[in-house]
Protein backbone atom coordinates (compact mmCIF):
# COMPACT_ATOMS: atom_id res chain seq x y z
CA UNK A 1 0.00 0.00 0.00
CA UNK A 2 2.65 2.47 1.07
CA UNK A 3 4.75 1.75 -2.39
CA UNK A 4 1.51 2.87 -4.11
CA UNK A 5 1.13 6.01 -2.36
CA UNK A 6 4.71 6.87 -3.04
CA UNK A 7 3.86 6.26 -6.77
CA UNK A 8 0.81 8.21 -6.72
CA UNK A 9 2.45 11.17 -4.40
CA UNK A 10 5.61 11.33 -6.59
CA UNK A 11 3.10 11.02 -9.48
CA UNK A 12 1.17 14.31 -8.59
CA UNK A 13 4.59 16.04 -7.44
CA UNK A 14 5.81 15.25 -10.98
CA UNK A 15 2.50 16.96 -12.63
CA UNK A 16 2.89 20.00 -10.37
CA UNK A 17 6.77 20.45 -11.38
CA UNK A 18 6.04 19.86 -15.34
CA UNK A 19 3.45 22.50 -14.87
CA UNK A 20 5.90 24.81 -13.17
CA UNK A 21 8.12 24.73 -16.06
CA UNK A 22 5.30 25.00 -18.70
CA UNK A 23 4.00 28.49 -16.77
CA UNK A 24 7.53 29.69 -17.12
CA UNK A 25 7.68 28.69 -20.69
CA UNK A 26 4.28 30.13 -21.48
CA UNK A 27 4.46 33.24 -23.80
CA UNK A 28 1.29 35.12 -22.33
CA UNK A 29 -1.07 34.95 -19.22
CA UNK A 30 -3.63 33.32 -21.00
CA UNK A 31 -1.20 30.73 -22.39
CA UNK A 32 -0.06 30.44 -18.80
CA UNK A 33 -3.13 30.22 -16.71
CA UNK A 34 -3.31 26.67 -19.38
CA UNK A 35 -0.68 25.18 -17.31
CA UNK A 36 -2.18 26.14 -13.66
CA UNK A 37 -4.82 23.49 -14.36
CA UNK A 38 -2.95 20.62 -14.42
CA UNK A 39 -1.61 21.06 -11.04
CA UNK A 40 -4.91 21.60 -9.24
CA UNK A 41 -7.04 19.00 -11.65
CA UNK A 42 -4.50 16.16 -11.76
CA UNK A 43 -1.43 16.43 -9.21
CA UNK A 44 -3.52 17.86 -6.08
CA UNK A 45 -5.83 14.92 -6.44
CA UNK A 46 -2.97 12.38 -7.17
CA UNK A 47 -1.02 13.60 -4.28
CA UNK A 48 -4.47 13.44 -1.96
CA UNK A 49 -5.47 10.11 -3.02
CA UNK A 50 -1.89 8.83 -2.24
CA UNK A 51 -2.18 10.18 1.03
CA UNK A 52 -5.48 8.76 1.72
CA UNK A 53 -4.01 5.36 1.20
CA UNK A 54 -1.17 6.19 3.59
CA UNK A 55 -3.94 7.15 6.27
CA UNK A 56 -6.69 4.13 5.70
CA UNK A 57 -10.27 5.13 5.91
CA UNK A 58 -10.31 7.71 9.24
CA UNK A 59 -11.52 11.85 9.55
CA UNK A 60 -8.36 12.82 8.63
CA UNK A 61 -8.70 11.04 5.11
CA UNK A 62 -11.87 12.76 4.44
CA UNK A 63 -10.43 16.13 4.97
CA UNK A 64 -7.88 15.73 2.51
CA UNK A 65 -10.19 14.69 0.00
CA UNK A 66 -12.16 17.71 0.66
CA UNK A 67 -8.80 19.82 0.39
CA UNK A 68 -7.94 18.55 -2.85
CA UNK A 69 -11.78 18.18 -4.46
CA UNK A 70 -12.18 22.32 -3.63
CA UNK A 71 -8.93 23.20 -4.55
CA UNK A 72 -10.41 21.42 -7.94
CA UNK A 73 -13.31 23.03 -7.52
CA UNK A 74 -12.28 26.20 -6.85
CA UNK A 75 -9.39 26.76 -9.36
CA UNK A 76 -10.55 26.37 -12.70
CA UNK A 77 -13.18 29.83 -11.55
CA UNK A 78 -10.08 31.77 -10.46
CA UNK A 79 -8.44 31.05 -13.92
CA UNK A 80 -11.76 32.22 -15.62
CA UNK A 81 -11.64 35.05 -13.73
CA UNK A 82 -8.24 36.01 -14.65
CA UNK A 83 -8.59 34.98 -17.95
CA UNK A 84 -11.66 37.12 -18.33
CA UNK A 85 -9.86 40.20 -16.33
CA UNK A 86 -7.03 39.62 -19.45
CA UNK A 87 -9.20 39.78 -21.57
CA UNK A 88 -10.88 42.93 -20.84
CA UNK A 89 -7.70 44.67 -20.54
CA UNK A 90 -6.78 43.87 -24.06
CA UNK A 91 -10.23 45.29 -25.38
CA UNK A 92 -11.66 42.01 -26.52
CA UNK A 93 -14.78 41.33 -24.41
CA UNK A 94 -17.67 42.76 -25.59
CA UNK A 95 -19.11 44.65 -22.67
CA UNK A 96 -22.80 44.30 -23.74
CA UNK A 97 -22.72 40.51 -23.10
CA UNK A 98 -23.77 39.14 -19.90
CA UNK A 99 -21.21 37.90 -17.76
CA UNK B 1 14.34 12.24 5.34
CA UNK B 2 11.21 10.08 4.60
CA UNK B 3 9.81 9.99 1.36
CA UNK B 4 7.09 12.78 2.56
CA UNK B 5 9.78 15.26 3.08
CA UNK B 6 11.51 14.55 -0.39
CA UNK B 7 8.15 15.29 -1.72
CA UNK B 8 7.33 18.45 0.29
CA UNK B 9 10.85 19.63 -0.22
CA UNK B 10 10.73 18.92 -3.90
CA UNK B 11 7.21 20.53 -4.25
CA UNK B 12 9.06 23.66 -2.38
CA UNK B 13 11.72 24.09 -4.54
CA UNK B 14 10.46 23.51 -7.54
CA UNK B 15 7.27 24.80 -7.29
CA UNK B 16 6.94 27.83 -4.99
CA UNK B 17 10.64 29.05 -6.62
CA UNK B 18 8.46 29.56 -9.95
CA UNK B 19 5.73 30.57 -8.18
CA UNK B 20 7.47 33.54 -6.51
CA UNK B 21 9.52 34.23 -9.40
CA UNK B 22 5.65 34.52 -12.19
CA UNK B 23 4.53 36.77 -9.27
CA UNK B 24 7.16 39.41 -9.31
CA UNK B 25 7.35 39.67 -12.90
CA UNK B 26 5.24 41.44 -15.55
CA UNK B 27 2.01 43.62 -14.75
CA UNK B 28 -0.28 43.43 -11.66
CA UNK B 29 -3.03 40.83 -13.58
CA UNK B 30 0.13 38.47 -14.77
CA UNK B 31 1.27 38.44 -11.55
CA UNK B 32 -2.34 36.66 -10.55
CA UNK B 33 -1.05 33.48 -12.31
CA UNK B 34 1.87 33.38 -9.74
CA UNK B 35 -0.21 34.12 -7.03
CA UNK B 36 -3.07 31.47 -7.81
CA UNK B 37 0.12 28.61 -8.12
CA UNK B 38 1.76 29.77 -4.71
CA UNK B 39 -1.34 28.50 -3.42
CA UNK B 40 -1.87 25.74 -4.95
CA UNK B 41 1.71 24.52 -4.16
CA UNK B 42 1.84 25.74 -0.43
CA UNK B 43 -1.63 24.18 0.03
CA UNK B 44 -0.57 20.73 -1.42
CA UNK B 45 2.92 21.01 0.70
CA UNK B 46 1.46 21.70 3.74
CA UNK B 47 -0.87 18.09 3.14
CA UNK B 48 2.67 16.44 2.84
CA UNK B 49 4.26 18.20 5.61
CA UNK B 50 1.32 17.91 8.14
CA UNK B 51 1.38 14.18 7.43
CA UNK B 52 4.79 13.75 7.70
CA UNK B 53 5.35 15.54 10.68
CA UNK B 54 2.30 17.41 11.99
CA UNK B 55 -0.48 16.11 14.36
CA UNK B 56 -3.65 14.86 12.28
CA UNK B 57 -5.29 17.84 13.59
CA UNK B 58 -3.25 20.19 11.57
CA UNK B 59 -4.90 19.03 8.31
CA UNK B 60 -7.33 21.44 8.87
CA UNK B 61 -4.47 24.29 8.05
CA UNK B 62 -4.35 23.48 4.24
CA UNK B 63 -8.22 23.32 4.11
CA UNK B 64 -8.66 26.61 5.31
CA UNK B 65 -6.19 27.92 3.00
CA UNK B 66 -7.82 26.10 0.04
CA UNK B 67 -11.03 28.68 0.59
CA UNK B 68 -8.75 31.84 2.20
CA UNK B 69 -6.37 31.69 -0.88
CA UNK B 70 -9.48 31.43 -3.59
CA UNK B 71 -11.29 34.08 -1.59
CA UNK B 72 -8.17 36.39 -1.67
CA UNK B 73 -7.40 35.54 -5.39
CA UNK B 74 -11.03 36.69 -6.38
CA UNK B 75 -10.52 39.77 -4.37
CA UNK B 76 -7.62 40.79 -5.91
CA UNK B 77 -9.83 39.69 -9.58
CA UNK B 78 -12.18 42.17 -8.63
CA UNK B 79 -10.09 45.29 -7.55
CA UNK B 80 -8.01 45.11 -10.58
CA UNK B 81 -11.09 44.49 -12.68
CA UNK B 82 -12.15 48.16 -11.15
CA UNK B 83 -9.16 49.85 -12.04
Amino acid sequence: MTLAAQILVFAGVFVVLASAVGLVRAKNLLTRLHFLSPATTLGAPLIGVGLVLVNGVQLGSGAILATVVLLAVTSPILQSATARLEARRRGEIDEDLPA
Amino acid sequence: MTWLFLAALLLMAGGLGTALWLAARGTAIERLAGMQFAGTVTVLTLLLLVQAYGPSSAIILPLTLTVLAFAGTLVFARLLGTR
